[in-house]
This record gives C-alpha cells, structure tokens and sequence, in this order.
C-alpha cells in the first residue's frame, strides 16, 4: 500500500513535470502577448520528427535537440513575420489561423516523413534507485531539466532588462511603447522563444512515446488546460501547479481504470475548475 | 425591400432573387427535388451523407456565425448522434428504433450542450477558451468510442441497419433504396434549414447577433447573454447530433474517427468557406467541399488535405466572409448600381 503510494507520488511527479515542458512555449506565448497558439501541437510534433529524423541520419541525441528547437524557433519565427504580428489586435483571428498553421504543419509532416510510426532511442536507458523505488532515468533527467528551464526562465523574466521590458509590456504596452520600447521586436522575441520551447519539449519528450503525426494534438488540449487551470500569466509557477493538478489527478485516475477514461475524467475536471475559477486556481478575486 | 424599379423588370427581379438568401435556397430545394429524375446511381446515394454534413455545417453556422462562439467539437455531437443510433437498434425492439433514435439523438446532444454551456457560459470564459474545450470533446468523443469497444466496437466501428418508415404496425416503407432515402433526408434537411431561418429571424437570433456585436451592450440592456449563448449552443449540438443518427443509418457504418478532430475541423473549414454568417452557404458549401474532397482525396490523396487547410488559412485572412459574403457585396454593388435601396 505504502508502495504503491510512493511510485504514485513518483509517477505523478513525472507526469507534472512532464506536462510543464510541453506547456511552458504555450504559456509564455499565451500569458505575455495574448496569442493561444493552437500550432503548439503542430510544434511540438515537428520537435518530435526532426529529432527522429537527425537521430536516423546518425546525430547525436543532444544535437538532434538542439536542431529541433532551433528548426521549430525558426518555423515560428517565418509565421510570426509573415502572418501572425499583423493580427494582434485580433486574437481570435490569430487563433483561428494558429489553427491552419496545425493543420497545414500537420499534413507537411506527413507528405515528409510519412505516417509511420517512428520511435526515438532512449538516450539514457535504465533506472535510478530512490531509496524505496526505481525511477527510469531519463525521466528524471528530464524534471530537473524542466525545473531548471524554468528557473532559468524565472531569472531572464525577473532579473534582466529584458525581463523588465517584457514585463513592462504586458503591463501597459502604450507606456511601454511611448517610453520607447520596441514592441513588435518584443513580441516577435516571444513568439520565437514559445515557438523554440515548443520544439524543445517536442523534441526531449520524444523517447518517451511513439511518434506519429497527430501526438501533438492531445498535448495541445493537456498544456491548454495546464495553462489556464494554473493561471495565465502566471508563467512559471501557475504552469508548476497547473501540470501537477493535471497530471497528477491523470495518475491518480489511471490508477482506478484506463488511461484514456483517465484523460477523459482529467478534461471533464479542468472544465469544472475552469467553472468556478475561470481565470485560474492561483487567481485572486480583485482580478476581475 | 424596395419596389421594381420600371426597367428591364425581369433582369432586375432575377439578380434580386439571386441576391436574396431566400431566392438562392428555393432553387436549391428545386434543384435537388428534380436531380434524382436526371441522375441515379452514385450520386443520390451519397448526395444525403453530405447534406447531413450540411446540416452539422449550419449548427456551426448558428453558433460561430451568428453568435460568434466558434466550436471545433461539431464532429465529436455528429458521431455522439451516429452511435446512439446504433445503440438504438440494438436495444430497443417494442417501437421503431430509428424514431426512438431520432428523439433521443438531438435530446442527449442538446443535454451535453447544455452542460458544458452552464459550466462555461456561466463563468464566463473566453470565447477562445471555448474553443479549446470543444477541441477538448472531439478529443474524447473519438477516445470514449475506442476504449468502451463492448458498446461501440472500438476501432472497428459499428454496423448500423438502415432505417424503415412505419406507421403504426400496418404501413412499413424500408428506405433501403437510394431515391426513398434521398427525399426523407432532403425533407429533413429543408425543413430544418426553414426552422433556423426562423428560429434566427426573430429575437433570438438579434439577440445572438447582438451578443457577436458587443456583449456587454446586450447584457446592459437586460438580456441574460449566457442563457441564449447556452441555448444556441444545446440547438447546435441537437442538430449536430440529428444528423449524426441520420447519417449513422443511411451509411450503416460508424467509426471513432468519425467524431475526431480532424472531421471537426472540416467542418469548420466548410463553413469559413461558405460564409459563416450564412446558413445556405454553410449547407451548400459543407455539400460541394465534401463532394470535391471525395472526388479529390481520391486523385491526389497526399496533398488534399494540405489544400484544405491552405484554402482555410486564406480565408481566414483574406475573405472573412467566404463565398457567400462575397455573393452579398456583389449583391450589394449591383442593388446600389440601380439606384434601389437594397
């Protein structure tokens, strides 16, 4: 019983850090310049296949990573110029066409790299002993990558002057921009990084599943609902909470049936919480 | 309307029967009435499968074009509406199941709608987040459908028998042959296009209008917004789910994908296409796209669904008003041309 306590707690752990990864591109893009950007999933799918792709053409994992992200941030980069800084005043809009960047993304992966599933090598296969229970190793890896990432993101936001600018810019883009900010740079830069972040996650979380063109869509819905069951706007540690109360009531739920009834008991919840605190569980009620 | 101006009155009276919505359906209704004396074989026994996807087009019409509320979850009613029927004839033997099927459907549709309507509606979340959460029911419509396979068949889908008129236990017509089917579903379709007219030509629908326009005016003007956002969205999933069991029974075959993300997504596609603010160019469109898709995916199956979501980007950006938003300027210009206050 304590047992399976325990590798609960572990799993749950896992999962949370898991779905922070996979929802921190969205929730920077999200919480600083109001775009949802439903290509996140598309995003993530493409870090996934590129770091198949360069892994098969004989890179090393931590490269193939790299690349990824970099293809991704480029990918991003390309839309936001192109398309997306001219719509937004209109978020809706830039939903809606985030949402053809998805699909038309979608269908270039699979006229590219075909519709096979393709799996990634685990780069550090094996487990680590905790004391009371094994824990596999990349995984692990991976939550304090996760939890240093978002430091690391914590630090740049609240301790540069790039942070203050794009804080500043959230606040009050007008005073923002007649104290001389440049806003389409800064938002452009955000866009870029949510977009290099998608790739990333895309990419590290790839050993951990089977690829195919449409893993991003469920993750689309997971890290949507991370975000706004934590907070937007509460980047880093509205996203912590908001991963952990998904993840880890889909760990507690698995544990009574299916994973896929437990995603669906998962979804029915975060609209629930979303009833009661529609601007997130971290919220304060002067918020309006 | 203003009255015929004297000159060239038959030319005039055609443009302005074309420019009206109400011209352009009742040609259409003529047209399909007509088409299985000219054609038979293939085309009037698909023609019912794409109304029925116009029909799922025009509740999404309803909802986004009307009341501005966009779902991506259209799909996940349709299929809800196809397994019912399914179930329905497995289970029920003391009265016509396709009828029980063809109550129950829109019932249950309409009680899901109103469910997620109250918890999203009510707190009054973003018109965004709404459509994350519709997103989110296509997603577990088609999961529901694979994981509870003793019900549904999983993967395999399910088989579902074609339905039969009766009356009582004397008359039974069986719509086992195309044209019988063709007219019911036709039926189906104009009356309940003639019904959203309605439903959207009184106060409801300048309320919804309202609520797309500036709901904060409409809500200081006394009107309960979340209320009539609930019950465009309970309409849209009942007839979503309609024609979901309709389609169940004419096409004898349902399938998790069916309700996926993909297939709501064309639904979208379709209405952005066909001018989401037009429930005629949502149906026609829902009917002309899906007929090309099935002509085309056949011809060039790699990249047909890249075009679709290229054309739909485009529209998006470029024509805000699809096809049938290009019609009404055209309309506009002409009726301007001649002087008469269109």
């Amino acid at each position: 019983m304590l047992t399976t306590a325990a590798s609960v707690l572990v799993d749950a752990t896992l999962l949370t850090f898991t779905l922070a990864l996979a929802s921190l591109g969205l929730a920077i893009v999200f919480g600083l310049i109001g775009v949802i950007n439903m290509g996140h999933g598309a995003m993530l799918t493409l870090g996934a296949y590129i770091t198949w792709y360069s892994m098969s053409a004989g890179a090393p994992f931590v490269i193939a990573v790299l690349l990824a992200a970099s293809c991704v941030a480029l990918v991003g980069l390309a839309l936001e110029h192109f398309i997306i800084r001219h719509f937004y005043d209109r978020p809706f809009d830039t939903l809606l066409i985030t949402w053809g960047f998805f699909l038309v993304t979608t269908e270039v992966i699979k006229i590219v790299f075909g519709t096979d599933i393709h799996n990634v090598p685990n780069p550090l296969p094996g487990a680590i002993n905790i004391g009371f229970q094994e824990v596999p190793a990349y995984r692990t890896l991976l939550a304090v990558f996760t939890l240093v990432l978002i430091l690391a993101i914590g630090l740049v936001f609240y301790r540069t002057g790039l942070g203050i600018k794009i804080r500043a810019l959230t606040q009050n883009r007008e005073m923002a921009s007649l104290l001389g900010l440049d806003i389409g740079r800064t938002y452009k830069l955000v866009f870029v990084s949510g977009s290099f972040l998608a790739g990333l996650a895309g990419a590290l979380i790839s050993p951990m599943l089977s690829i195919d063109p449409y893993i991003g869509m469920v993750f689309l819905v997971r890290a949507f609902f991370v975000v706004i069951v934590g907070g937007i706007g509460q980047i880093l540690g509205g996203t912590l909470i908001g991963s952990f109360l998904i993840g880890g009531s889909e760990t507690f739920f698995a544990l009574f049936s299916t994973q896929t009834f437990a995603q669906t008991v998962v979804f029915a919840l975060a609209i629930i919480i979303l009833r009661f605190r529609p601007l997130g569980v971290l919220s304060t009620r002067s918020k309006s | 309307m203003s009255t015929l101006q004297a000159a060239s009155p038959p030319v005039q009276a055609i443009r302005r029967l074309g420019a009206s919505e109400t011209g352009l359906a009742i040609v259409a209704l003529v047209g399909f009435l007509l088409l299985p004396v000219f054609v038979s074989g293939y085309p009037i026994y698909i023609l019912p499968q794409y109304m029925l996807y116009g029909v799922m087009a025009m509740s999404l019409a309803l909802l986004w074009g009307v009341g501005g509320i966009l779902s991506i979850g259209q799909a996940g009613f349709f299929a809800f509406g196809g397994y019912i029927i399914g179930l329905c004839f497995k289970w029920i033997a003391i009265v016509n199941p396709a009828y029980a099927a063809l109550l129950i459907a829109p019932a249950m549709g309409a009680a899901l709608a109103a469910v997620l309507g109250y918890f999203l509606f009510r707190a009054g979340v973003r018109a965004a987040y709404f459509v994350l959460v519709t997103l989110a029911i296509s997603i577990i419509v088609e999961q529901v459908a694979v994981s509870q396979s003793q019900w549904t068949g999983g993967w395999n889908g399910m088989y579902i028998p074609r339905m039969s008129v009766t009356l009582g236990s004397i008359v039974e017509i069986s719509l086992f042959d195309d044209a019988p089917m063709y007219y019911v579903v036709l039926t189906i379709v104009a009356v309940t296009y003639g019904l959203l007219r309605w439903l959207l030509a009184g106060k409801f629908g300048k309320v919804l209008i309202g609520i797309r326009e500036n709901e904060d005016r409409v809500i200081s003007l006394g009107f309960d917004t979340s209320l009539y956002k609930t019950i465009a969205f309970m309409v849209s999933g009942a007839l979503a789910a309609l024609a979901g069991a309709l389609y169940g029974t004419h096409a004898g075959f349902v399938s998790p994908s069916l309700g996926g993300v993909l297939f709501s997504t064309e639904v979208v596609v379709w209405v952005a296409i066909g001018g989401r603010s037009s429930l005629l160019g949502a149906l026609l469109a829902a009917i002309v796209v899906a007929w090309l898709s099935n002509y085309l995916s056949a011809l060039v199956p790699k990249y047909w669904q890249l075009v679709i979501g290229i054309v739909f980007v485009a529209v998006i950006i470029y024509f805000k008003g699809g096809v049938a938003g290009a019609f009404a300027r055209y309309g506009a210009r002409s009726n301007a041309g001649n002087g008469a206050n269109g």
